[in-house]
C-alpha cells in the first residue's frame, strides 16, 4: 500500500509538470513578402547569356499607394544602402501597390493577390497568408520583376526579384 | 508507430499464453488457483477529473465514468463514457467554447502472476489500450485580424463546428481493492490522436476525453469503484 502511494505522488509529480505551459503567443504573425533587388549583366554576348547579381541600392524609400491613389503617410522602408525589402500585403484587399523611390526615380509596383485565412492557435488567433498572382511595374528605373515564391506566409523567404536597369 | 503498439500488444499476449500453457504442461501435479472465466464487473468513476474540474481548472469541467469486467483474471474490456465542457478565453481575448460527450473502448492486461497455491489476488497491475472518440461542438469567436499599415480590420468568428476526433491510448496502472468489493486505482495514460487537422484550418483548442488538442497528450485517471 505504501508503495502505491509513492507511485501515485510519481505520477501527480509528471501530471503537474506536463500541464505547465504558456499562454502567451509566440509565432510570427505577420506575413510580409520579401523583395530582392538584382541587376542583369550580358557575360556571353554572342550566345546573349546573362547573369544575375544581388546589388545594393544606394537610396531607397518605400510607401503604399492606396486603392483611391493617395500615398499612405507611413514610410516603409528609408534607407542609404539595402539590398532586401520586406512589404506588408494588403489583407483585404486582391491590389497591392507601392512607390519605390530611387534617389529621384520613381517606380510603382502592383502584386495582384490572393488572400487566406490561416488559423495559429487560440493563444495566437488568425493571420492571413497571400498567394501572388502578378506584379506589375512601372519601368522608369525597374527594368522587370519576376515571382519566385508565390506563397506569402510568416517566413522570411523572398517572393520577388526586381531587376535595375 | 500503431503497427509497431499492435504488434507489442500481441507479442504480450501470445507470451503470457504460452508462459502459462508452459507451466501446465511442466507440472501438472501442481495446483493452481481457480480462476473463473467471469470474475465480476467493476463500475468506476474518474475521481481525478472531478477534482482537476473543482480545484485545478476553472475553464475546463470533466466527468467520467466506466465499466470494466474481469475475464479469467487477466483480460479487463472496459467502456469509458465521460462529458466535459470548456469555456476559454485566451489572452488575446479569443473565446473558445466546447461541450460534449465522449466515450472509449479497450482492453487492459493484468500483469500480477498468479503464484501457485495461493488465492488470487484481487489488486491489478494494469496495461492497456483504449480507443476513443468524440464529436463535441465547438466555438471559437473575437479572432482580431489587424491590418496596421493598410488600415481596417476584421473580426473573425466560426461557429458550431462537430468534428470527429478518435484517438487511442496506451495505459498504464494499478487497481487495489481497499475495503471489500471497493476498489481504487490510478492509471497514467499517452494519447494519440489520429484524427488530425489540415495545418491552418480552425481545430478544437480542447477535445473532451482526450484533453488539449496535440498530436500527442499525457492523462491521469484516479478511480474509485465497486465490483458486483
Amino acid at each position: 500500500m505504501k508503495q502505491n502511494t509513492y507511485l501515485l505522488l510519481i505520477a501527480i509529480l509528471i501530471l503537474g509538470i506536463s500541464c505547465t505551459s504558456s499562454e502567451d503567443c509566440t509565432e510570427d504573425r505577420i506575413a510580409k513578402m520579401g523583395v530582392g533587388f538584382y541587376t542583369r549583366a550580358l557575360t556571353d554576348t554572342l550566345r546573349k547569356v546573362y547573369t544575375t547579381k544581388a546589388i545594393n541600392l544606394d537610396t531607397l524609400s518605400v510607401r503604399g499607394l492606396a486603392a483611391n491613389g493617395t500615398l499612405i503617410d507611413s514610410i516603409l522602408y528609408k534607407s542609404k544602402t539595402i539590398q532586401n525589402i520586406y512589404l506588408p500585403l494588403n489583407k483585404f484587399e486582391t491590389g497591392s501597390k507601392f512607390v519605390l523611390t530611387f534617389k529621384t526615380t520613381k517606380d510603382t509596383i502592383e502584386i495582384l493577390h490572393t488572400n487566406t485565412d490561416y488559423y495559429l492557435s487560440l493563444e495566437c488567433g488568425c493571420m492571413k497568408v497571400h498567394s501572388i498572382d502578378t506584379v506589375l511595374t512601372t519601368t522608369n528605373l525597374i527594368d522587370s520583376v519576376k515571382i519566385i515564391n508565390h506563397k506569402v506566409n510568416a517566413t522570411n523567404a523572398e517572393h520577388v526579384q526586381i531587376f535595375i536597369n | 508507430m500503431y503497427k509497431y503498439l499492435l504488434i507489442s500488444l500481441l507479442i504480450c499476449f501470445v507470451a503470457s499464453s504460452i508462459q502459462a500453457q508452459d507451466k501446465q504442461e511442466k507440472k501438472p501435479e501442481v495446483k493452481t488457483p481457480n480462476v473463473k472465466w467471469w470474475d465480476g464487473m467493476t463500475l468506476q468513476v474518474d475521481a481525478a477529473s472531478i477534482a482537476s474540474s473543482t480545484l485545478l481548472s476553472k475553464d475546463i469541467y470533466s466527468v467520467e465514468a466506466g465499466a470494466q469486467i474481469e475475464l479469467k483474471h487477466k483480460y479487463l474490456p472496459i467502456v469509458e463514457l465521460g462529458y466535459a465542457s470548456v469555456n476559454k478565453t485566451s489572452l488575446e481575448d479569443i473565446r473558445f467554447k466546447t461541450s460534449g460527450f465522449f466515450g472509449r473502448v479497450g482492453l487492459d492486461f493484468n500483469l500480477v502472476k498468479k503464484k501457485k497455491d495461493a488465492k488470487l489476488s484481487p489488486n491489478l497491475f494494469l496495461l492497456g489500450l483504449r480507443l476513443g472518440m468524440t464529436n463535441a461542438t465547438y466555438t471559437i469567436n473575437n479572432m482580431a485580424i489587424t491590418n496596421d499599415y493598410w488600415g481596417a480590420g476584421q473580426v473573425l468568428s466560426e461557429s458550431k463546428l462537430s468534428p470527429t476526433k478518435i484517438w487511442f491510448e496506451l495505459v498504464f496502472g494499478i487497481r487495489v481493492e481497499v475495503v471489500k468489493n471497493i476498489h481504487m486505482g490510478w492509471s497514467l495514460r499517452n494519447k494519440h490522436l489520429l484524427t488530425t487537422d489540415k495545418e491552418g484550418e480552425i481545430s478544437p483548442w480542447y477535445i473532451p476525453g482526450y484533453g488539449k488538442n496535440a498530436t500527442s497528450n499525457w492523462g491521469f485517471s484516479y478511480t474509485v469503484g465497486y465490483k458486483f
